[in-house]
Parts: structure tokens; C-alpha cells; sequence
């Protein structure tokens, strides 16, 4: 479908500029918040005036322009975009009665806002995109920058994911009964499932073609579903296999978005026990928190694993290192979103 | 590459509840901006809107037969002009339930119309309102998803005011590269706070009804409603009534503001080009402009700009926001429906409240309803962010 080139991943571990997933970063309350780099890319007065958001999303954009000043187009997943400042408007509007705001954070607070900032920064006029459908905005993302390198077949593009912990919308989803309501360490999120998992936040921005050459990863195939059937996830994953041949010889590890929440734990288990007992299985919620993005860091991380040919010990549940030459990664956002994503190593 | 027909077309808006409403207003000049009745604002009796006269309870009644689950207004929106696309469309809920139907959804809002409960849910002020998993874009999207069973490829997509111009060619592509065989696309935006109080502190809500392409104009009205079209392949479309094809798309970014659109309107220069490339024809084949038109300063007079630039002298065009309001991520669903409804009755509607031409381009709008021969038609859409976004119909 395409060619994954470079990438920039802003998470709450050590992944930017350089990377070490070995050296946990342990999560606080409940959160596991992005250690935000120096961004030596972004003009200072515009800097001051970006949202959180924004400014992880166009701190890995920016770098990866070097190498192609003018992407073919810019498409970013984000679900709630720059949510703190959304939520600081609001509070102004109630604070001050509706009377006379300022601006600032209203602008900052659209979701476009960061694809917008890139493309303003770079003087980029090409096609820009913002797609924003919760749980599954990085991949419905992805299906549109594989459909613009069918359009455009010698294109390049930026295609990334973007989504922030604010107090606010922790304590919408805490509220909504996303989070664990006693404090949990990502240390121990596996050991122990119960309702509710812990937050986490993170930019992903990557570059992507038809080109083979220079490349770290080649996305296969993707597919998505809502359903909060089991039984039909199923049948989903059997037809995904059999059309990428992948019913002998399975993939070689299957990464999952497994995060602790013990209401989603049948979905993680029905889609593992369709695999032999041999295959290698990792996970990364513990590394990224859960959002609704966060399958973009376990995307980033199957990228890492084809390049390196090793899983970080911290994200391995079972299995052994071996040659890593197909990667399924699997995500269930909330028990209802579902993707399937397949990668593979970009020569053959 | 097979042809992307419109085989079905709902819409809620300030002038009417279905398609055929909405046609009887724009004929009969009839425009749906008023002051507030229903939303609570400060700027209630200040601040002309494009509101939809009917409460979110009659609408959830209407939708559900009873007391229906807690959904905001704006996946209420969703669901009145959705189902009415899928009626018109004639398809089956086997075929709309099915794993090749594809539902493309925009807004900016989403569920923050709702100010108060996000306000007590953000603060942690209670043990939580029904509406903590509704404030979010996809909420309305989902809903609709939901209530219809689909299976195929479900999106959101946020690019401001371009936001349902957006879903629309999405779905025409998820179809042109076999990733679906038919798609419900469209949008939806209700009135909030949020918008009303953004685009005030802006300093670009009019007081007025607002003038679109007029000298004196004073800024937009905010309206609210929302829109959904049927895109099926052409061999699939065969022996059904089609309203026209999606013959051409474009997206550019303006690149030049956050809020603003560049004195030479690049973007929307470029997104209006592109979307010719894309349809195989050339600016004179372009027979009337559903304009962005929001009646603000600087959009009319960029827009003005860039269709000089694309067209030295345009063809006859209009802004039905003077109808509607500026329904923001709704509108480019919203004016694919009249610009679609222009096309099948081949007629052109109007612009209201124009008077003098802005001095620069002078161009001026079709200022009456009136019947004319159409084959091509262009609807435009721009955004925050600098998102531009043009869509062709053909007949």
C-alpha cells in the first residue's frame, strides 16, 4: 500500500530525537505525559502561541521537511486536536458570561490547527487534510495517504497523529470510565486488570511514498470496524488473513494495543488465541498510556522492530526474538473501534 | 474509472427540514436568519443566526418514535438529514448495514454545543452528565454509524468550514479505489457557545442579516443544520434516479493565516483549479458558483479575487449562506445539496441582501431566483487553518 520512510515519534517514553524504550518512564496519577523536547524548528514567537497539541505535532513534523522540503500533502489523525485550549475558551465563555473573549485559544483550539501550522510554516498549498474520528483517526489517516499515492504514484507524503492530555478531557474520559480510579504504575498495568486503564498522550509524524528504496517499513494492508461484537471481529481478522495469504504462515509478531482494562481483555484474547502458540506477541500501552491515537505509537514501534529486527524487552509479552519480517498490529479503541494494520519489511 | 453518482440527498437546515423545503425557500427568497429563539446565549436577540426552529426534544421524538437516547443536537442534525438520504435513496438496510458502505462524517462542534455539561464534566464539578463520550468530533459520526449498523470504512474529518466538502470527496475516493461500493457522506454543526463566542471575539459576526459580495458587509451569521449525500458507482446506480456525479474535487492550503485567507486567495484560487483538472473542463464550462460568501471582509473580497484570477469574468454565482447562515463544518454538505437541487431544476439561486458591488472586483452575484441552462456546477468552501476545498457537479 505504501512505503513508511522517516519518521518522528513524541511520546511520553525516550523516542525523540534519540531512542531508548528500555529506560521506562514511569506514569503519575494515572497519566503518562510526553517529556517534550527542545523545539529548535519552531520560530519562537510562533512557538508562545501554540497549543500543546500543536506544537508536539509540528516539533516531529518539522525536521522530517529536510529531506523533502515540499510534501505531495499533509494529512494528521488528532482526536480532539488542541482540547486545552477548547476547554479554556470555554471556561472564559462561562467565566466572563459570554462577554468579550479573547481569541487566542479559540484559534488554537480547532483540530486543524496543527496540519494547518505545518502547512503555514513550510508555505505548503498542497492537499491538507485533518481526520478526527476518535479511536480511529491515525488509521483512517493512513487510508488516506494510501489512497493519495494511488492518485498521485511518484507523491510524497507527511501523514501523522496527534493527541494531548489536558486535566479536562482527563477528567472526561476519568469520568466516562476510562481511567482507573486507584492509582496504577505502567509498571504493573498488565498484572493486574481491572475497569479502566491510564492516559497517555503523543505525536507521530512520518513521511511515506511508493518508493522502496530508503525505506524502513511497507504498510501491507489496513482495515477497520466498529463493532462491539467478538464474533464479528473474527470473522474480520480471518478474511484480513486469508487476503494477505497470512492463514499457513502467520505473521511473525502480532503487536496489540492490550491496556490493562479488563472490559476489553476478551477482544485481545479472542484475536490472540486465532494465532499458533509460537508466534511472538508485544504490546505498548504501557510505554504510550491510552488515546485515541495511541495506536500510532504501537505503529511507530512495529516501524522500529523491522528496522532494528529486535523487540524492546519491555514490550514483549511472550515469545522470543527471531527475524521479525511481518508485523500485525491490532487496537480496539474503547471495545467498539477496531483496526487491523499489517507491516513489512520493504524488500520483499 | 467508473463515475461517482448522487443517488440519494437529505438536509436539515434554518430554511426547511427536508430537500424539498429547503428548494421551496431558496426559489421563494425566503431566508432563515433570524434572532434566537431556542439556543440560550448571551447574544440572543443581538446576534441574527441560521437556527433551526424546532427543539432538540421535538427533534429526538421526531427521530426515535419516543423518548430516545442522549445525543446532542448535532448528532441529531446528523440523523434527521441522514435518514432522509437513505429514504431517497431507495437503499436496503442490508446494503446499508453492509461491510461495502463506507460513512463519511464532518464537524467542527461535534458535542460542544453541549457548554455546560462539558464545563461540570472538564472540571469534575459532578459524578458525570450523560454526554461524557459526546463532546468529541466522531460523536455525531458514531450515531449515525450506530443507528444504521455500518460496517465499511467510518470517518470524521475536521478541517474547519471545508470540513464536509472534505467528507464528500472522500467517500467519492474510497469508492474510485474499491475500498467501498457506496458511501453516506456529509455534516454537521449545530449552534454552540463555543462558535458564536469564537467568531465574536473574532470580530466577524454581522448584527445584520449578512450581505455576501456586498460593499458594506458586515461580517457572517452563524447558522446551524446539516447535510447528507448517497455516492454510489455509476454501474451501481443504474435504473435508480441519479441527481448528478461528483465530477471534480480540490484541496489546497492557503498557507498565509490561521483565520484569514491570503489578498490574492491562493488557496482557494488553487482549490478551484484543481477541482477543474480533476473534472476534465475548462472555467468556461463552469455555469454558476455556490461561493463560500460568508460575508465576511476578508473572505468575499479573496474569493472575489481568486475568481478573477481563475475566471477574468465569473460565471453567475451566489452565496446561500445568506439563506442558511454560515453552518460551518455542515456547509459544504449543504451547498452540494443546492448546488445539486441547481443542476436537476436547472436553476440558479440567489444571493440576498446584495446591494453594491465591492469596488475592486466588482462582481455581483445572482441577486433574484431565476431558470437557466446548467451542466457544471462549482461550490466552494474555505476554512480556518487555510483549509480550501472545491467540489464539481455535473448533470
Amino acid at each position: 500500500m505504501l512505503y513508511v520512510h522517516n519518521s518522528n515519534c513524541i511520546s511520553p517514553q525516550q523516542t525523540f530525537p534519540d531512542t531508548a524504550l528500555d529506560l521506562l518512564n514511569e506514569s503519575r496519577d494515572n497519566q503518562l505525559l510526553v517529556k517534550e523536547p527542545v523545539y529548535s524548528n519552531i520560530p519562537p514567537g510562533i512557538l508562545r502561541r501554540m497549543a500543546r497539541a500543536v506544537r508536539m505535532c509540528v516539533g516531529a513534523a518539522l525536521p522530517l521537511l529536510k529531506g523533502i522540503p515540499e510534501p505531495d500533502g499533509i494529512v494528521i489523525g488528532t482526536a480532539n486536536g488542541g482540547i486545552e485550549d477548547c476547554i479554556k475558551f470555554l471556561n472564559q465563555i462561562i467565566e466572563y458570561k459570554e462577554g468579550l473573549l479573547s481569541p487566542g485559544s479559540f484559534v488554537q483550539s480547532t483540530s486543524n490547527a496543527p496540519a494547518a501550522q505545518i502547512s503555514l510554516i513550510s508555505k505548503n498549498k498542497n492537499y491538507n487534510n485533518t481526520v478526527t474520528h476518535r479511536g480511529l483517526a491515525f488509521e483512517n489517516a493512513l487510508m488516506d495517504a494510501v489512497m493519495l499515492l494511488k492518485e498521485k504514484k511518484d507523491g510524497c507524503f507527511l501523514i501523522g497523529s496527534v493527541d494531548e492530555i489536558s486535566d479536562y478531557n482527563f477528567n472526561i474520559d476519568l469520568l466516562a470510565g476510562s481511567f482507573r480510579k486507584e492509582i496504577v504504575s505502567n509498571r504493573q498495568l498488565f498484572d493486574h486488570p481491572a475497569i479502566g486503564t491510564i492516559g497517555g498522550e503523543g505525536a507521530l509524524m512520518m513521511t511515506v511514498s511508493n518508493a522502496q528504496e530508503g525505506a524502513v517499513a511497507r504498510l501491507e494492508d489496513l482495515q477497520t470496524i466498529h463493532t462491539p461484537d467478538e464474533t464479528l471481529l473474527l470473522e474480520t481478522l480471518k478474511h484480513f488473513l486469508l487476503r494477505n495469504g497470512l492463514t499457513q504462515n502467520a505473521p511473525d509478531l502480532l503487536i496489540t494495543g492490550e491496556n490493562g482494562d479488563i472490559r476489553l481483555q476478551k477482544f485481545y484474547q479472542a484475536v490472540e488465541s486465532l494465532f499458533p502458540e509460537h508466534i511472538s506477541i508485544a504490546r505498548f500501552k504501557h510505554l504510550s498510556g491510552e488515546y485515541c491515537t495511541a495506536s500510532s505509537f504501537g505503529f511507530w514501534m512495529a516501524t522500529e522492530i523491522l528496522r532494528k529486527g529486535k523487540i524492546p524487552d519491555i514490550a514483549l509479552k511472550k515469545g522470543k526474538q527471531t527475524e521479525f519480517r511481518k508485523i500485525l498490529l491490532y487496537n480496539n479503541y474503547r471495545g467498539m473501534q477496531h483496526s487491523f494494520v499489517l507491516l513489512g519489511k520493504p524488500v520483499g | 474509472m467508473s463515475r461517482i453518482m448522487i443517488t440519494g440527498m437529505g438536509i436539515i437546515s434554518a430554511i426547511g427540514t427536508s430537500v424539498e423545503e429547503n428548494r421551496q425557500s431558496l426559489i421563494n427568497e425566503r431566508s432563515g436568519i433570524s434572532q434566537l429563539e431556542y439556543y440560550p446565549t448571551a447574544y440572543a436577540g443581538r446576534l441574527p443566526c441560521g437556527e433551526i426552529k424546532i427543539s432538540s426534544a421535538t427533534l429526538n421524538e421526531k427521530l426515535f418514535a419516543q423518548p430516545g437516547p442522549t445525543i446532542t443536537r448535532t448528532g441529531l442534525l446528523v440523523l434527521h438529514a441522514a435518514d432522509e438520504a437513505v429514504r431517497d435513496s431507495g437503499l436496503s438496510n442490508a446494503q446499508l448495514a453492509s461491510t461495502e458502505t463506507a460513512l463519511i462524517g464532518a464537524s467542527t462542534v461535534g458535542g460542544m454545543c453541549l457548554t455546560d455539561e462539558i464545563f461540570h464534566d472538564a472540571h469534575a464539578h459532578s459524578l458525570g452528565t450523560p454526554y461524557t463520550s459526546s463532546y468529541d468530533y466522531a460523536s455525531a459520526t458514531l450515531v449515525a454509524q450506530k443507528r444504521y449498523g455500518i460496517l465499511g470504512e467510518v470517518s470524521t474529518i475536521n478541517t474547519a468550514c471545508s470540513s464536509s466538502a472534505n467528507a464528500i470527496s472522500f467517500g467519492a475516493r474510497l469508492i474510485s479505489h474499491g475500498f467501498a461500493r457506496r458511501a453516506l457522506v456529509g455534516g454537521a454543526d449545530s449552534l454552540a457557545k463555543f462558535t458564536i463566542n469564537g467568531f465574536h471575539a473574532l470580530n466577524i459576526l454581522s448584527d445584520k442579516r449578512c450581505a455576501p459580495f456586498d460593499r458594506d458587509r458586515s461580517g457572517l451569521n452563524l447558522g446551524e443544520g446539516a447535510a447528507f449525500l448517497v455516492l454510489e458507482k455509476e454501474e451501481d446506480a443504474k435504473g435508480k434516479r441519479i441527481y448528478a456525479t461528483l465530477s471534480g474535487f480540490g484541496n489546497s492550503n492557503d498557507a498565509f493565516h490561521p483565520s484569514s485567507i491570503s489578498p490574492e486567495g491562493e488557496g482557494p484560487y488553487l482549490s478551484m483549479k484543481w477541482a477543474l483538472e480533476k473534472a476534465g473542463i475548462n472555467p468556461g464550462d463552469i455555469n454558476y458558483i455556490n461561493a463560500h460568501g460568508t460575508g465576511t471582509e476578508n473572505n468575499d473580497e479573496t474569493e472575489g479575487r481568486a475568481m478573477q484570477r481563475l475566471f477574468g469574468s465569473p460565471p453567475p454565482f451566489a452565496s446561500t449562506k445568506s439563506f442558511t447562515g454560515h453552518t460551518l463544518g455542515a456547509s459544504g454538505a449543504i451547498e452540494a445539496v443546492y448546488s445539486i437541487l441547481s443542476l436537476m431544476h436547472q436553476e440558479l439561486y440567489p444571493s440576498l441582501q446584495f446591494k453594491n458591488p465591492i469596488p475592486e472586483t466588482k462582481f455581483k452575484p445572482v441577486k433574484h431566483y431565476r431558470k437557466q441552462s446548467v451542466q457544471h456546477v462549482m461550490s466552494n468552501s474555505f476554512g480556518f487553518g487555510g483549509n480550501c476545498t472545491t467540489l464539481i457537479f455535473s448533470k
